[in-house]
């Protein structure tokens, strides 16, 4: 086991700077630049700030400058917000985002077990094609419709919850972006629980559970469950990755201050230590997220540990 | 079984659907109700104006940003010399209480009032103007609108790190007026020798003259120096391309221009003097612009970029900082210290940032926000929220035009060009954009008055096909109607514009004209917005690009001086030294409405060449709920924000746009 973390602890690393790399020519591709604006610079101005950046060096030598920084874990300040540290922005958005994910996982979580183990139980009842149907909405109604379709009910037409902004948890502004978020995933949930339960309940294990005797509650909560869980185990690490390190459509649909809006506006700003920070942590966050999720694995299936 | 499935499915399905059909039915009845105002309409209980404000901004520090949404903020924080009029934008006291002006408005001296303070309580002087202004033209501050400085003498030498150049042997510096040939433009006063008998000012009670032989008013009194670029490889070329100016420079000493040698003098404590390098009438207006405003000289010293920091950051203006939360709002609290504190009306105003306008839009009816950015009303919500009394309906300084790039076939053809313009109807586009006014001209309709606008060719389909066929591209009529020019290069043009809704509409409208009057179909190319400004400005563009321009001040050389240079915002590649010169010969001429003329002639000059096919006069588009009073639909949506206040009493709310003339 110690072997396997080692192992791809060491993966980890050169794989990181592959993506930094990669980001850090596609920025250098894209045209325009953090100072450019709706109206064009005096020539005399655009070479001040060329020179301040050092943008008229080689390229090999700014790269070389860049990595430096970041092996150093320093990845400097954002271009575009004058004196405000790229750190200083990812730990003033990531408890953003973070609240948001973490909520709309474990809604997804609880409502997505319990509907797909109902659905499993009862297996083509009017309870499981009711379920699905709506599982097969959730995955396919996009979040950028249910969204603005949220909005509108409960905003625009109710008045009962704000339409957008972070108000800080907990609060009213809240519930709309949870669910808007977790609906794809609670939906996805309900169909890993569902298959894996029912793939779970025709195995020899269970039939030997219920053949010693043991009621109904316990061969579901002890067994089934257990086993009919590990797809969404798998499933967590990844999508907990992502809804960790923000979601870009949710966060601009409801203007959260989080670290997916300022992902895109650094790139739409072209602000080079921002995007290659945020790109760093959000790869770091997904690789140790899978990580955790193999060894959680090892731990849930025995036999994947030999 | 299968069956059953199926049947269960679709009753499923069935059960989804009519739902929402409900439930959209529901939301559209109640949005659809017939009330006076749009949205929520109560006013919030302590004096705080929310008031969404567009992108994030990108500092809080006046020299940096040339944006609108950062203007608004600094106009909260930074007080200047002069302060917009909150309807007309016209410059009125601020931190100076009166002025004088020279008789040809190249020379200005401000008074300053003595009363007032910085929020931290410290006494305001001239010398604080001087630094501050000094500051934003100083190359590392890398300010984005430096260039609306530049009528001061020798600011954009200094900004630019440009040179002098001395005589060792006599300590004399080489002037201009000895290498400008005949070009020279005439002097203006601000730079004749003090003591010749012309008369420089108007005689007043506070006396604009008096300490009038300071070392430094008599170097403004003197004859231009010459300037060299900073750059190395620029001087020498421009060097080799005159030899008379490189065999007067060589075995000269080059001298970079300093801070110092900038026109701005502190006259005593509270007078300041700027000396400008030609006459420039409009100047009072634009020292209200924000890289004019005041900032703590102690406090950038002491903290650097850190200084404006809420818990770091002393302010000049009617508001201090009170908290900033990147990507959600800019708030700013009352300023006790501020001279006028007992006229200001509100306690806070809280700045949400939001791009997105249907965001915003719900924001505001809601009732979360009291008042919205300009332009935040999507054309699809017009017919709903126009007829509201809280909609503002004004004019805007601002254009809408379509640039050509002249410089590649087919487009070169000026007979082309006319042709494409003749063919577009802008009458009925303005009607499908319900709210802007077409546009022949460059300058916006109806905002400068008394300035005798010309007026470019109008909608002649007929004539435009004629005009395409003398220039080898005859338009045939098919059968049923339709027209074909088919040995137009069509693969040649393309429509080029930034990625905004309102932005394709255009677009699309426009290829369906050319296809309709002219038979030819033009492709549209959609852009990221920085990769677009970036093609635009260095010509990689074929055919046409969508432009879009503000007024920085309220002059009619804010959209005239676009094509002074060949570079920047012109992205047309025309250029023409005639039009140049008519702009010079403006800007050296006292007579206001003389001047006015020779714009208009340099207008004219410029569309008759075609490089560009002006669209519309946009029309400011915005929301206020009726209780905030005291903020007008002005033409370039800047505010004071200090003559803003929450109005409790119903009876004295703003039904509909609040006049902008009484």
């Amino acid at each position: 086991m110690l072997r396997f973390i080692i192992r791809r602890l060491i993966i980890t690393i050169p794989t990181i700077l592959v993506v930094i790399t990669i980001t850090w020519g596609l920025i250098r591709l894209a045209p325009g630049n953090f100072y450019t604006g709706d109206k064009a610079l005096p020539e005399a101005i655009e070479q001040n700030i060329r020179e301040k950046y050092g943008l008229d060096e080689p390229w090999h030598e700014q790269y070389l400058r860049t990595m430096s920084h970041i092996l150093r874990l320093d990845f400097g300040t954002s271009l575009k917000y004058e004196g405000k540290s790229v750190n200083e922005i990812i730990a003033r958005s990531l408890p953003v985002s973070a609240t948001v994910g973490i909520l709309a996982y474990l809604l997804a979580l609880i409502v997505g077990i319990t509907v797909g183990s109902i659905a499993a139980l009862k297996q083509n009842s009017k309870w499981d094609y009711a379920s699905m149907t709506l599982a097969m909405l959730g995955i396919s109604i996009p979040n950028f419709v249910l969204g603005p379709i949220l909005v509108l009910f409960f905003s625009l037409t109710l008045y009962w919850l704000p339409p957008s902004r972070w108000d800080g948890f907990p609060s009213k502004s809240v519930i709309l972006p949870v669910i808007t978020l977790s609906a794809a995933y609670m939906a996805y949930i309900a169909r890993l629980t569902r298959a894996g339960m029912l793939e779970v309940l025709r195995s020899d294990y269970i039939r030997t559970a219920r053949s010693k005797g043991l009621s109904e509650t316990q061969v579901v909560i002890r067994h089934a469950l257990r086993g009919g869980l590990l797809p969404v185990v798998s499933y967590t690490g990844p999508a907990l990755a992502f809804l960790l390190t923000g979601t870009v459509v949710v966060e601009r649909l409801f203007v959260l201050p989080g670290l997916g809006n300022n992902f895109i506006q650094a790139s739409l700003n072209r602000d080079e230590p921002l995007i290659l920070g945020i790109v760093a942590f959000i790869s770091m966050t997904l690789l140790s997220m899978n990580l955790l999720v193999d060894i959680a694995y090892g731990f849930l299936d025995p036999r994947i540990r030999h | 079984m299968a069956r059953i499935y199926v049947k269960r499915v679709k009753q499923a399905i069935a059960g989804v659907v009519v739902g929402i059909l409900l439930f959209t039915a529901i939301s559209c009845r109640v949005s659809a109700t017939n009330e006076e105002f749009f949205g929520r309409t109560v006013p919030p209980e302590r004096n705080i104006l929310r008031y969404v404000n567009g992108g994030e901004p990108e500092s809080i520090d006046p020299a940096i940003s040339s944006g609108q949404q950062e203007a608004r903020i600094y106009m909260a924080l930074f007080e200047g010399l002069v302060e917009y009029d909150p309807k007309s934008l016209d410059a009125i006291p601020g931190i100076a209480e009166s002025w004088d002006v020279n008789n040809d408005s190249s020379e200005f001296v401000f008074h300053l009032r003595k009363n007032a303070r910085w929020s931290n309580g410290e006494p305001i002087n001239a010398h604080d103007f001087v630094y501050s202004i000094r500051r934003s033209l100083t190359p590392e501050v890398q300010s984005r609108s430096a260039g609306l400085a530049y009528p001061i003498r020798y600011a954009e030498a200094f900004n630019a790190g440009a040179m002098f150049v001395r005589d060792p042997a006599s300590n004399q510096f080489l002037l201009n007026k000895d290498f400008a040939g005949d070009k020279l433009a005439a002097e203006a006063l601000s730079q004749k020798p003090l003591g010749t008998n012309e008369r420089e000012y108007e005689s007043t009670a506070a006396d604009p003259t008096a300490d009038r032989e300071t070392p430094f008013h008599q170097f403004m009194h003197s004859p231009d120096r010459l300037v060299l670029p900073g750059a190395e490889k620029a001087r020498t070329k421009l060097l080799e391309s005159n030899p008379k100016l490189q065999s007067a420079v060589a075995g000269k000493e080059l001298v970079r221009v300093r801070a110092e040698d900038v026109g701005i003098e502190a006259v005593g404590d509270y007078r300041v003097r700027i000396s400008l390098s030609e006459s420039v009438p409009y100047f009072t207006e634009l020292v209200a612009h924000q890289i004019f405003r005041l900032v703590p000289r102690k406090v950038i010293e002491k903290y650097g970029a850190r200084w404006t920091d809420a818990a770091n950051i002393v302010t000049s203006g009617a508001f201090k900082l009170k908290s900033w939360e990147p990507y959600s709002e800019v708030v700013v609290e009352r300023n006790r210290m501020y001279w006028d504190a007992a006229s200001v009306g509100l306690d806070e105003i809280h700045f949400y940032t939001s791009a997105d306008h249907p965001t915003t839009m719900n924001l505001y009816k809601v009732g979360s926000a009291d008042a919205v950015v300009n332009h935040s009303v999507p054309n699809a919500w017009l017919d709903v929220v126009r007829p509201k009394k809280d909609y503002m309906d004004a004019a805007e300084a601002a254009i809408t035009y379509i640039l050509i790039n002249v410089t590649q076939p087919p487009m070169n053809d000026l007979r082309v060009r006319r042709a494409f313009n003749m063919s577009i109807d802008k009458i009925n586009y303005s009607k499908a954009k319900k709210i802007t006014k077409p546009l022949s001209a460059f300058t916006p309709e109806g905002i400068f008055v008394g300035y005798p606008q010309p007026k470019g060719e109008g909608f002649d389909p007929g004539a435009a096909r004629k005009l395409l066929a003398e220039a080898g591209y005859p338009v045939t009529q098919k059968p049923d109607g339709t027209f074909q020019c088919e040995n137009f290069p069509a693969a040649e043009v393309r429509f080029a514009f930034a990625t905004h809704s309102s932005s394709k509409a255009l677009a699309e409208f426009m290829q369906a004209q050319w296809k309709q009057n002219l038979g030819i179909t033009v492709m549209l190319s959609n852009m990221e917005s920085k990769t677009y400004m970036a093609a635009r400005s260095k010509l990689d563009y074929k055919g046409f690009a969508l432009g879009i321009w503000g007024a920085d001040y309220m002059d009619p050389t804010t959209f005239l001086n676009i094509f002074r240079s060949r570079g920047g915002d012109n992205g047309s590649g025309w250029w023409d030294q005639k039009y140049v010169d008519l702009l010079e010969e403006a800007n050296h001429t006292i007579d206001a409405q003389k001047r006015y003329a020779l714009l208009a002639k340099a207008e004219k000059h410029m569309l008759d060449a075609q490089p560009v096919i002006p669209i519309e006069t946009p029309a400011v588009n915005w929301v206020k709920k009726p209780y905030v009073k005291g903020l007008y639909p002005n033409p370039q949506s800047l505010f004071a924000w200090k003559f803003v206040y929450i109005e409790r009493d119903a009876a004295k709310w703003d039904y509909g746009t609040p006049s902008l003339t009484d």
